[in-house]
């Protein structure tokens, strides 16, 4: 039998709920059924933790159904037919009364789309007008997780503006286009911030990143914002530019390995007048480690040149991970599989990339019949092709994972994520 | 028998139609029902006298569905005619579609209509939605009267009727004609003649505006009981009688908006149009769907535990039915929703598969690479209907030439009101398509789910004129997403085997569609557990096949398991095998429980669970002496209450509340607290340790945790670990 349903990402619910649950100190609140609860809300609590422990009897309101995140109004037949204000009021109440938070999101699930609720009027009416609110009554059906993120941006800054005519800080970026679907999601965090720190470069704000709602609140006082996966950020950047004039730098792909890293970091460097020496070193100190490993492993089997490798991710990701593993490595790209297809920003340069390095159906290859030594996917894929007794390497680049714990915070992006490539294509080659 | 749908624009005199002329049917000796599908609810007021029924809707809202009873929302007004209203939201809110969707729902679980002769459904405004296309559904109405005046917009609505009738009937012919309500403004007579002409229909009858009406809707009756008007009585008593008659039916022969506006001002157009093609647009099935033979969704039969006790649904019935439906290995499985619904299931069915390959190498086909498809519904198909998208999927998955398919309907689908069970005509042989409503949640919870998805597929391929075979088993309610169903299996198939005994079918784990088809060859059917879902299932699979069941679920602990032989090997004649397996793992049990006494003997216990049993624990804990303080029984989604079949007094406290936790940990002081969830509350206790929700099956499950409790308490360091919450609270919490 075929596998069917291939290279599935959630739709523009999750992207909406984990952009918003990417805020620090939010509630996310889903007006819909338990259904549409529990994944988003086990994934949001895994990427981000934020309690110690388990235990459902720690959140016994019924609206958290155990979880400890995005509790919800659990819809049922009467209330898709009723509406759901009863349910919302109630929910409301309780969290204004007994839950601290910065700003509150309320979304619909696709059902409770459908009914057609003023679920903004119902809000205010309980928490008064003038509060931190953003709701979205669509929740953008069969989209892709792309596309709810840039909603859910988009919204979040329309809905709670930040003030027009604040002083632009030289020297200080927002960051956008990270999400806490992205699997290595508080190491990259952590290493962009490491990277800009080295440059002398402050982050004003990561946009449904782990920014706070007083980030945002300052988030037209950067001097420029940078989008990260463009796929994630781009239409965010434009609106800032066009509401607060505030340029953007898009990443030629999210940072991935020593050449593209440079580039981003130089090319920012430039833009805002900072110095790049002390990242610079860190990248050649990093390149120079990266080297003797490969260099050792290479005198005794040649390796990694020529690997074959499968991969997959946005147009973006795959542009920027074959720029890598193919440019630094030299390793061959057999596959490579493109996720959130609507999301088309990078498909052109992915293309003519693949072409001017001489694998121009790597595009058209399904990622579970090819043959690779290396396979870069989710959790999923990897499974999927041990499951056809396919002999290969698996490296973890998307959710779901296998269910590794990364007690240490780990990233791909940047020069600690190229050293950690590196490590892991070493240790996955066969011979 | 005649059912008959009236149709037409929000303020035209439906009501008043429907009414008289049910009054005309029941003076003429018929029993009628009218059923009102109309949000504001007055369709049978003049019927009652005034009296204002409790809708349908509002009944649903607040009884719990064991509690429904016919006669709650069913009243007999003038003549005896049964009156129902479906009533819906107040204007602007919710959705009255789906109201009606629920309505109809409810009155076929009672089969109401098959207890009169004339049903008349009094049906709101134009076909805005697929829930207000219902009545005109097959099943429904047989028969569709329009009322319409001549102004443009009720003849607009008219069109619309048209329209939807033609995309559920394409050239079937079910309408009887026009009713015109006159309004007596200008050209009137004129623009409806023209209009009728040109959708190729008869003026079925006319109703003059008269004073008839109003003076005996001011006596809160219709004008037939009050009979002051013969020749408004004699309209109606025609009405009737050429319906009960052979009364022709037409074809619905809708216009385009383009036409229908020269039509009313007055454009001369061809009176025998020939059918347009564009407008039988959504026609993607020729035919509706033949009647359900048997209502799977009954909810009065086989409820969740959740449904049953009207609770806030946990998970939603799509989930439940994709996660059980997807074990058929050699079907597809395709998901009627948005992508986010069918990449959720995904998830939660390949969570298992990764985490058995990541912690033992394991590899579940199911698990890793379930048959799930996805029409991945978008606003186009929200708005429009969905169907075709359906349609033109399942065509394209029957070129795969899968065993079966299975299509599961998500939240959307439902409120929209799209009709999965259409599909079931793309069937042919050797690929039979199932149709499986969950609506997303609207039919039930996950397990609600689950229920729905056993009893379709059970219906829907299980063959009953099969030979039953000897020393043939079938497994039944084993749960798909539990990480050790394999392995519990292969333990269990394992004893079996060595007794001779084969297993026919896994009902539904990791089996084929053939292996369901020929459920009924084997000679007993043994539960994986004896919880709700499987007691249920159990009595679906005797009401309804006649199968034989075996009393207890898959044994966990070490007294279980010796009964569970002893018992198996008496009823397939293998008594010896049973007692040589026993022995094989009698001298370990044992030597195990006196090793354990020293460290446990007298130590008291204290349990918290969701788990209905857990006498596996309890008396392995027994036999080594411990003391037994208090069971906390939790209250769970899936099952209720708290069995034991020890024979000794345990201090059960049943619906445990949670804010007592505290309070008792400092009552009983107990040395061991057992839980789901380890907690920090436990901080106190010498020893706590977790309970697994559905536990390792055979002798050992007691064993395995009671050696860690004497490990724990012979250990003195509980872990540095547990001292740094506080660093945890001051850096990321």
């Amino acid at each position: 039998m075929n596998t069917f349903l291939k290279n599935i990402t959630p739709d523009s619910l999750s992207g909406i709920i984990f952009a918003l649950e990417g805020v620090k100190r939010s509630l996310v609140i889903l007006n819909g059924p338990t259904g549409c609860k529990f994944y988003n809300a086990a994934t949001s609590d895994s990427q981000v933790i934020r309690q110690r422990e388990f235990d459902p009897l720690n959140f016994p309101p019924v609206w958290y159904f155990g979880q400890p995140r995005v509790p919800c109004t659990y819809l049922d037949n009467a209330d898709y037919v009723y509406g759901s204000e009863e349910k919302l009021t109630e929910v409301l109440e309780y969290m204004r009364d007994n839950v601290s938070f910065d700003v509150v999101a309320i979304v619909n699930s696709p059902g409770a789309s459908l009914i057609g609720d003023d679920i903004r009027g119902i809000a205010e009416s309980v928490l008064g007008k003038g509060k931190p609110l953003v709701t979205l009554e669509t929740p953008g059906f069969s989209s892709d997780v792309c596309h709810g993120h840039e909603t859910a941006c988009l919204e979040l800054l329309k809905q709670v503006p930040p003030k027009t005519g604040q002083s632009v800080i030289p020297k200080t970026v927002n960051i956008l286009g990270l999400s806490l679907f992205q699997k290595n999601y508080m190491g990259d965090v952590l290493e962009i911030k490491r990277l800009m720190e080295l440059c002398g470069i402050e982050v004003n704000c990561f946009l449904c990143g782990s920014g706070s709602m007083d980030e945002v609140s300052k988030i037209p006082s950067a001097a420029l914002n940078v989008v990260i996966h463009p796929e994630y950020g781009m239409q965010t950047a434009d609106y800032l530019e066009r509401t607060y004039g505030t340029p953007y730098y898009v990443c030629p792909g999210p940072p991935i390995g020593y050449k593209a890293t440079e580039k981003m970091m130089l090319d920012l460097c430039n833009a805002l007048g900072c110095n790049s020496a002390a990242f610079l070193e860190d990248s050649e100190r990093k390149r120079a480690r990266s080297y003797v490993f490969v260099s050792r492993v290479n005198s005794f089997t040649g390796m990694p040149k020529a690997v074959p490798y499968s991969i997959e991710g946005t147009c973006s990701e795959l542009y920027a991970y074959i720029g890598f593993l193919t440019g630094y490595f030299g390793m061959v790209p057999v596959c490579a599989s493109v996720l959130s297809e609507q999301s088309s920003v990078f498909h052109d340069k992915l293309v003519e990339m693949l072409g001017n390095l001489g694998f121009p159906h790597a595009l058209e290859r399904d990622i579970l019949d090819t043959k690779a030594d290396l396979v870069f996917g989710s959790g999923n894929t990897i499974a999927a092709l041990k499951l056809k007794g396919m002999r290969f390497s698996g490296i973890e680049t998307s959710l779901p994972t296998i269910g590794y714990y990364n007690v240490v915070p780990k990233t791909y992006l940047g020069t600690n994520g190229a050293l950690l490539l590196t490590e892991l294509v070493l240790n996955g080659l066969m011979y | 028998m005649r059912r008959i749908a009236v149709y037409g624009k929000g303020g035209i005199g439906k009501s008043t139609i429907s009414a008289n002329l049910s009054a005309a049917f029941a003076k003429s000796g018929r029993s009628v029902l009218q059923i009102g599908c109309d949000p504001k609810h007055d369709s049978t007021r003049f019927l009652l006298h005034g009296l204002r029924l409790t809708t349908v809707l509002d009944y649903m809202r607040v009884t719990k569905p064991l509690d429904y009873k016919l006669d709650d929302i069913l009243a007999r007004g003038y003549l005896g005619i049964g009156c129902v209203e479906a009533g819906g939201p107040k204007p602007g809110v919710g959705c009255a579609g789906r109201g009606i969707i629920s309505t109809f729902e409810l009155l076929d679980q009672f089969k109401l209509k098959d207890n009169y002769d004339i049903t008349i459904y009094d049906v709101l405004g134009d076909v805005v939605c697929g829930g207000f296309a219902v009545p005109i559904r097959r099943e429904y109405a047989d028969t569709i009267l329009i009322v319409t005046s001549g102004e443009f917009m009720a003849l607009y609505a008219a069109n619309n009727i048209l329209r939807g009738i033609r995309n559920y009937d394409g050239s079937e012919k079910r309408v009887a004609g026009i009713v015109y309500n006159q309004r007596n403004v200008e050209g009137e007579d004129e623009r409806v003649e023209r209009f009728a002409k040109a959708v190729d229909l008869p003026i079925f009858a006319k109703v003059p505006r008269s004073d008839a009406f109003t003076r005996a809707e001011h006596d809160n009756m219709t004008a037939m009981e009050q009979g002051t008007s013969p020749a408004i009585c004699s309209i109606f008593t025609e009405m009737a009688a050429t319906l009960q008659g052979d009364c022709p039916l037409y074809e619905a022969k809708p216009l385009t908006d383009e036409e229908l506006e020269q039509t009313v001002l007055g454009t001369n157009i061809q009176s025998q149009r020939a059918a347009n093609d564009e407008m039988g647009e959504a026609t993607v099935i020729s035919k509706a769907a033949v009647p359900e033979e048997v209502d799977v969704a009954n909810p009065n039969r086989y409820l969740s535990k959740n449904m049953v006790r009207s609770e806030p649904r946990h998970g939603c019935a799509f989930n439940g039915a994709m996660s059980s439906a997807v074990h058929i290995k050699d079907a597809v499985i395709l998901a009627h929703s948005p992508k986010s619904c069918a990449y959720i299931t995904y998830q939660s069915v390949s969570s298992t598969g990764r985490r058995k390959l990541f912690e033992r190498g394991a590899l579940l086909p199911v698990a890793l690479s379930p048959n799930i498809d996805c029409t991945e519904m978008g606003q186009p198909e929200i708005v429009f209907g969905g169907m075709e998208k359906l349609e033109s999927k399942v065509r394209l998955i029957k070129q795969q030439r899968p065993k079966a398919i299975v299509i599961v309907s998500a939240c959307p689908a439902g409120i929209i009101g799209d009709d999965i069970d259409r599909m079931k005509e793309l069937s042919e042989p050797g690929m039979p398509i199932v149709p499986i409503k969950a609506d997303g949640n609207m039919s039930g919870d996950f397990q609600q789910g689950l229920f729905l998805s056993y009893l379709s597929l059970a219906r829907n391929l299980i063959r009953k004129d099969v030979d039953e075979v000897p020393g043939t088993v079938n497994i039944v309610a084993e749960k798909a997403l539990v990480t050790n169903a394999q392995q519990n299996y292969e333990l269990m198939s394992g004893f079996l085997d060595r007794m001779g005994v084969k297993v026919n079918c896994r009902f539904i784990y990791d089996t084929t569609t053939e292996a369901l088809q020929n459920f009924c060859t084997a000679e007993l059917n043994l539960p994986a557990y004896s919880d709700y879902t499987a007691k249920t299932l159990r009595r679906f699979f005797e009401d309804e096949y006649g199968s034989k069941f075996y009393d207890r679920g898959f044994p966990i602990g070490y007294d279980e398991t010796c009964t569970w032989l002893r018992e198996i090997g008496d009823y397939f004649g293998k008594p010896d095998v049973a007692e040589q397996i026993i022995d094989d793992n009698k001298q370990s049990y044992q030597q195990a429980v006196e090793e354990l006494k020293p460290i446990l003997s007298g130590k008291k216990l204290m349990v918290i669970t969701f788990n209905s049993g857990l006498d596996w624990i309890l008396k392995t804990a027994l036999d080594i002496g411990m003391k037994i303080v208090k069971i906390g029984a939790l209250d769970y989604s899936q099952d209720e209450g708290f069995r034991s079949r020890l024979g000794v007094d345990l201090p059960v406290e049943l619906e445990y509340n949670p804010a007592n936790r505290d309070s008792d940990l400092k009552k009983y002081k107990p040395d061991v607290l057992l839980a789901n969830y380890s907690s920090s509350v436990s901080n106190g206790v010498p020893v706590s340790d977790t309970i697994p929700m559905c536990p390792d099956v055979g002798f050992e499950s007691g064993l395995v945790l009671a050696r860690r409790w004497a490990r724990l308490i012979q250990m003195s360091a509980k872990g540095e670990w547990e001292q740094d919450e506080h660093l945890f609270e001051k850096y990321y919490a």
